[in-house]
């Protein structure tokens, strides 16, 4: 048996899946104690844990250390002359105009920082040995007696040479002190050294937290009986298995929204999709990913709390606009959706919990695509005159009916999504049109019709199951883990050679690390050269085909980039001499044969309804189903409502639905 | 025409976003570390009559007159007679330019045969000519600065791209290989802005764009005039002065009298001291932009698009051969230190209008340092923008060291420049702790970066302010700290005055040390907590504590 569990803020999800089907459990969160959450999952599905072959885990524990400064107590040692590194940060603000702006706050007090003489220039050479006898008399003492939990090391220029960090991590050692040891060389090696810095502090500080998280979760499970494999989600949409996480965190933060973007790319893939859009929209905002040939875009560098990370992550974007944004007039008369959330406690309007400002959720119940009766399977009640009344005061200022008010509050939360959707295809210069759209969430199904329409998108999909994704996109998740290194290759006639080299050098080290992990079976790879024209600063990241890497040539590397750039700035960059400056090897252990995720048969049928859904302006007969009325094969023409246990899946004018196999409906333009 | 305000806000959202990404291609895609790594560079869209509709929100002083230095381009060549592939150019200090080195760009969207509007970039040319490398700090004119590039006309194909006017350029430049590669930026990113709005006006038709244009600039008027209708009619005073000329030491006052009647605003910089004979003239459309920017950032919800109905409600004027609105041919290359002082006159008047949402002066001074060096292959030019700390506020203390508000720069990584310069070496880089006014809220502190020089014949050349004059503490609060700069040489120390030049040999040792802002509120009201913080992280040192804010080093718990 399969089984992964997903602790989110309110629920804790957990799917198992056997030969006879797939399981869903929920049970409400405990905040303080995420592993808690877990284990009442484990014994509320009542599962024989010594039968348990694979458990994947996704918490949150990682980004709320962080989000709740939580994590260690770190002490930062970098180069004598630049203690400040994280606190002079960038000299730059976001908000130019913001007279009160504030730096983001590191995670390590000032007072924790200590220097040392040591100088590597960027040929490697060393301008001044590492002084390693005051790292002796001054820090290592201070580091045993004050109580750090972890240690951060960043020396300028170490990408280049790794030595003088290594020697930080060997004199701790020798000194017999217990504290975690984060090197930038090993966490980030890459050149500017605010942001490998930033990287590495944040893993030394979240490091401890993961690690004795982990480590408890084992021993429970272990004492249970559990004798399979644990694994963790990471950010960059695969998993790890646990005793790896637990030496480097870095891809802990943020692995939130992965699992539900590697189920939907799953699921897509079961119903003959590879090239799609996710779409998880919950109560506060909504995630959208790209995903090329079932493999979802990666980006190098993300924030959190305004602190820069640079490790490949899943190249998410998040927008304010969920069920729960409200809608206002700002002092312009212009009507606003978003970015602020009436969030679950008082919710929307219609959740009758003292409200009275629109949301999205109203909107779309005084559309009428939202059915009182059917939310949540209607274990939950609605107030639909709640609804209106909210948007009463709106409407009158709009001079338009409630009803035409409700469609423009979708709108609006639809055109944020949709700029959403083009940062990351359109202005990456990808065409959304190409990209079936998968909607999963909460609100995701409800919305996607919109959003498609808006796109151009010429399918939409919605996945069984739609509201716990995310756990089973944990067991649907390949192993994976990146290695990256910063070195500079002119590209010319030797560069192919060096290029083979360099990844040979990447190769060895992750097969020897998957080996440990137990995973070298069946590993693949993915090769990404990071390449830009001399003397540019940003590259740009282009694949080179790992197969074909004994005929690699350098008229082919120039093609190769010239065809990454073009479609990011739109013209041809020339002849100009170019370069690789990274190199970066994922190594890939897919998850033999990915288990469907099939309905649990418990809904009823409907008897019909007669029922209306506001669309373009006028009120339309709307067809209600049950999602267990859809039998493959037949194909349904909007507009037309099907509800579930955990969403409503509107199908407008001129689209049909079918249901497929695999328990996937297919949404397409008529 | 009848906007939908859904329309509105789609087509709205998408030509910020558009304005936006022209903003980030252009950084991604350029060479120099000015604007790569800096960040020293802007992108606007424009409408046909060249009103900003939406900017990239880069370099306020560059964004506020745009369309200032495109009024001159379209003068000369009217909208009708531009062709697909024309470019207009600019960067004349007399003719809406800001100084040399700011280059503006603009290309016409032609959709079905017209000009629906423009997109516009400016970036900041790491060496435009001129009588020293990176930056002339005793320039007696304008010509000295480097070459001017009057209103203008150009085909792409034909004059850039290889062509006369390309060639022309990099003639007259010290580091063609990086600026050329600068400028194909510009247009890259215009071109994005181009295909943008041709999308849109695919999608939506050209009516509803160019009505949304329209409307971005009604409504970005009405939240200003709302914002300005709610304060009390009057006229107010507010002073500053940079510090001297470069030549003598006396400074030069800066005056505004701002007038506020029903939901329009008039500021006038009557009063201020005339234009010198060194380059700290402030060009006029370099004086709009630093009054606007005051009064933006003090009055208004950042959310406000900043486009040119913005401006419409505020008058500006600056007498005539003033230091804020030269004539010809007065040197300009340092008009953001005068351009700082007519920010902080235009706040200090506010401040007596809205005390709690405008902030204690600060550094607010640009600092450009350069250090360029001619060796077997040619020029190297570094020039890298400072600022220093934020003044405090009535919601909190002063940021500290980033860049000052009229500017937007990042700093350059140390590990970039140990890549790209092999005459210099950034040996420490780091916070100045004590260096603030101090107050309920305390000013951001200022920051110091030392160099090593690596060869013989650097040549050294910097201009900033508040050297002598310290930024003025509000409500209270005390004074902010002046910053100074000294080279080491042969266990002597040469102080360098705030504009200046050297010639630097190896084994001198440079450091510039930038100052921080000054306090807001009495000092005795300051909470505790925040004192004992700040003495812990090492920003506060006890005998300031003392004579700042009567705290005395005994209260304090050994640390935890």
């Amino acid at each position: 048996m399969r089984v992964g569990v997903e602790v989110g803020g309110t629920f804790t999800d957990l799917v198992s899946i056997d030969e006879r089907g797939a399981h869903v459990t929920k049970v409400p969160s405990v905040p303080s104690r995420p592993d808690e959450g877990a284990f009442n999952a484990l014994l509320e599905a009542k599962l024989e844990i010594d039968k348990v072959l694979d458990l994947a885990h996704g918490s949150t524990v990682a980004t709320n250390a962080v989000l709740e400064r939580k994590g260690a107590r770190v002490a930062l040692i970098t180069t004598k002359g630049f203690g400040d590194i994280l606190f002079m940060q960038r000299h730059g603000r976001r908000q130019v105009y913001d007279l009160h702006y504030r730096k983001p706050e590191p995670v390590v007090a000032r007072k924790d920082v200590f220097e040392v003489l040591e100088r590597i220039l960027p040929d490697g050479s060393v301008e001044h040995a590492l002084d390693e006898d005051h790292v002796r008399e001054s820090i290592l003492p201070r580091l045993r007696d004050e109580g750090y939990g972890a240690v951060s090391v960043c020396f300028l220029n170490a990408y280049v040479n790794a030595s003088h960090e290594q020697r930080i991590a060997e004199l701790i050692s020798e000194a017999g002190l217990d504290v975690v040891t984060a090197l930038s060389s090993s966490v980030c090696r890459e050149f500017r050294e605010y942001e490998r810095a930033s990287t590495t502090t944040l893993s030394a500080y979240v490091q401890p937290v993961i690690d004795r998280y982990l480590g408890d979760f084992e021993r429970r499970l272990t004492a249970a009986g559990f004798r399979g494999r644990f694994s963790v989600m990471q950010s960059n949409g695969g998993r790890l298995p646990a005793e790896g996480m637990r030496r480097n965190a870095i891809t802990a933060l943020l692995s939130g929204p992965a699992a539900g973007v590697m189920g939907a790319v799953r699921l897509a893939e079961r119903s003959g999709f590879d090239d799609v859009i996710t779409f998880d929209m919950g109560g506060t905002s909504a995630d959208v990913c790209l995903v090329n040939g079932g493999r979802p875009e990666l980006t190098s560098e993300f924030e959190l709390e305004g602190l820069p990370i640079r490790t490949p992550v899943l190249d998410i974007n998040t927008v304010g606009a969920g069920g729960g944004s409200l809608a206002w007039i700002d002092d312009g008369g212009m009507l606003r959706v978003g970015p602020e959330s009436a969030g679950a406690d008082p919710g929307p309007a219609c959740y009758g919990r003292g409200g009275i400002q629109p949301t999205v959720t109203d909107a779309h119940v005084a559309c009428g695509t939202l059915r009182p009766e059917a939310f949540l399977g209607g274990r939950m009640a609605i107030d639909a005159e709640a609804a209106r009344q909210a948007l009463a005061p709106i409407a009158e200022q709009l001079g338009k009916s409630i009803e035409e008010t409700a469609d423009s509050v979708i709108k609006l939360a639809n055109a944020n999504i949709v700029r959403a959707i083009q940062l990351v295809s359109t202005e990456r210069g990808q065409d959304p049109r190409d990209y079936a759209l998968v909607g999963f969430g909460g609100a995701g199904p409800l919305q996607a019709a919109r959003v498609a329409e808006d796109l151009g998108t010429y399918a939409i999909l919605v996945p069984p199951n739609a509201g716990v994704l995310s756990a089973y996109g944990l067991l649907a998740s390949d192993y994976v883990q990146f290695e990256t290194i910063t070195r500079r290759v002119k590209v010319d006639d030797d560069a192919p050679r060096i290029v083979r080299e360099v990844f040979e050098q990447l190769r060895a080290t992750a097969v020897e690390q998957f080996e440990e992990l137990g995973l070298a079976k069946a590993a693949s790879l993915d090769l990404v050269a990071e390449m830009r024209f001399v003397g540019q600063a940003f590259e740009v990241p282009v694949e080179l085909p790992a197969g074909e890497l004994d005929e690699l040539t350098a008229a082919h590397l120039r093609t190769l980039f010239d065809e990454a750039q073009k479609r990011v700035f739109f013209r041809s960059g020339g002849d100009r001499p170019i370069e690789i400056v990274s190199f970066r090897l994922g190594i890939t252990a897919p998850v033999a044969d990915i288990p469907p995720f099939d309905m649990e048969p418990d809904e009823k049928a409907y008897d019909p309804i007669a029922w209306r859904v506001f669309e373009n302006g006028r009120w339309r007969d709307a067809q209600v189903r049950s999602r267990n009325q859809m039998s493959p094969g037949d194909a349904v023409a909007g507009p037309l409502l099907i509800e579930d246990t955990t969403s409503t899946i509107l199908v407008p004018t001129g689209w049909s639905v079918r249901i497929d196999e695999s328990a996937m409906l297919i949404l397409k333009r008529l | 025409m009848q906007l939908d305000p859904v329309d509105y806000a789609v087509i709205s959202q998408s030509v910020l976003a558009a304005a936006r990404e022209m903003g980030a291609k252009l950084v991604r895609s350029a060479y120099s570390t000015i604007v790569r790594e800096a960040e020293d560079a802007s992108a606007a869209l424009l409408d046909r009559n060249g009103h900003v509709v939406a900017q990239a929100e880069l370099i306020p002083i560059q964004l506020g007159a745009i369309s200032a230095a495109f009024a001159p381009c379209i003068e000369r060549h009217p909208v009708e007679t531009l062709e697909e592939g024309d470019f207009l150019v600019n960067n004349d200090p007399f003719q809406g330019g800001q100084h040399i080195p700011d280059v503006f760009i603009f290309t016409p969207i032609f959709v079905a045969g017209r000009v629906i509007g423009f997109s516009a970039t400016c970036a900041h040319h790491l060496d435009f000519g001129g009588g020293n490398p990176g930056l002339n700090a005793t320039a007696s004119d304008v010509f000295q600065e480097g070459l001017i590039i009057p209103p203008s006309k150009y085909r792409y194909e034909t004059d850039w791209n290889g062509g006369n006017f390309e060639r022309l350029v990099a003639a007259n430049i010290r580091v063609p290989s990086l600026t050329i590669g600068d400028f194909n930026s510009q247009f890259a990113a215009n071109a994005i802005g181009d295909a943008r709005v041709q999308q849109l006006c695919d999608k939506y038709g050209v009516e509803l764009v160019e009505a949304t244009f329209v409307e971005l600039n009604a409504y970005s008027e009405r939240r200003v005039r709302n914002a300005i209708r709610d304060l009390p009619d009057g006229v107010y005073h507010g002073e500053d002065a940079v510090d001297d000329d470069g030549l003598t030491d006396e400074p030069l006052p800066v005056r505004a009298t701002v007038t506020i009647e029903g939901d329009r605003m008039e500021i006038d910089f009557k009063g201020t001291c005339p234009q010198v004979s060194r380059n700290l003239n402030a060009p006029f459309a370099s004086t709009l932009s630093a009054a606007l920017s005051s009064v933006k950032s003090a009055l208004t919800h950042p959310d406000i698009p900043f486009n040119e109905g913005a401006k419409r409600p505020i008058t500006i004027t600056a007498p005539y051969g003033s230091l804020l609105n030269p004539k010809p041919p007065a040197p300009v290359r340092a008009r953001l230190e005068a351009s700082y002082r007519a920010y902080n006159a235009v706040m200090k008047a506010l401040s007596q209008l809205v005390p709690e949402q405008v902030i204690a002066a600060g550094f607010d001074t640009t600092t450009a340092l350069s250090l360029s060096h001619l060796g077997e292959h040619g020029y190297q030019v570094y020039i890298e923008i400072f600022g220093g700390g934020y003044g405090g506020s009535a919601r909190g203390d002063g940021c500290d060291a980033i860049d000052s508000p009229l500017s937007n720069c990042r700093n350059m990584p140390v590990e970039s420049l140990d890549t790209e310069y092999d005459y210099f070496r950034v040996v420490e880089y780091g916070l100045l702790p004590d260096s603030c006014g101090h107050g309920t809220y305390r000013g951001g502190v200022g920051f110091y970066r030392r160099y090593e020089i690596l060869s013989d014949n650097v040549n050294f050349a910097i201009y900033a302010d508040r050297f002598r004059i310290e930024p003025e503490g509000l409500f209270g609060g005390t004074n902010g700290y002046c910053g100074r700069c000294e080279v080491q040489r042969n266990g002597e120390i040469i102080n360098v005055r705030s504009k200046d030049g050297l010639t630097l040999n190896r084994g001198d040792v440079l450091t510039l040390f930038t100052g921080g802002g000054a306090g807001y509120g009495d000092p005795a009201r300051r909470d505790r907590e925040l004192i004992r913080h700040d003495i812990e992280a090492g920003l506060l040192s006890s005998g300031v504590a003392e004579r700042a804010y009567g705290f005395s080093a005994d209260v304090i718990p050994e640390s935890t």
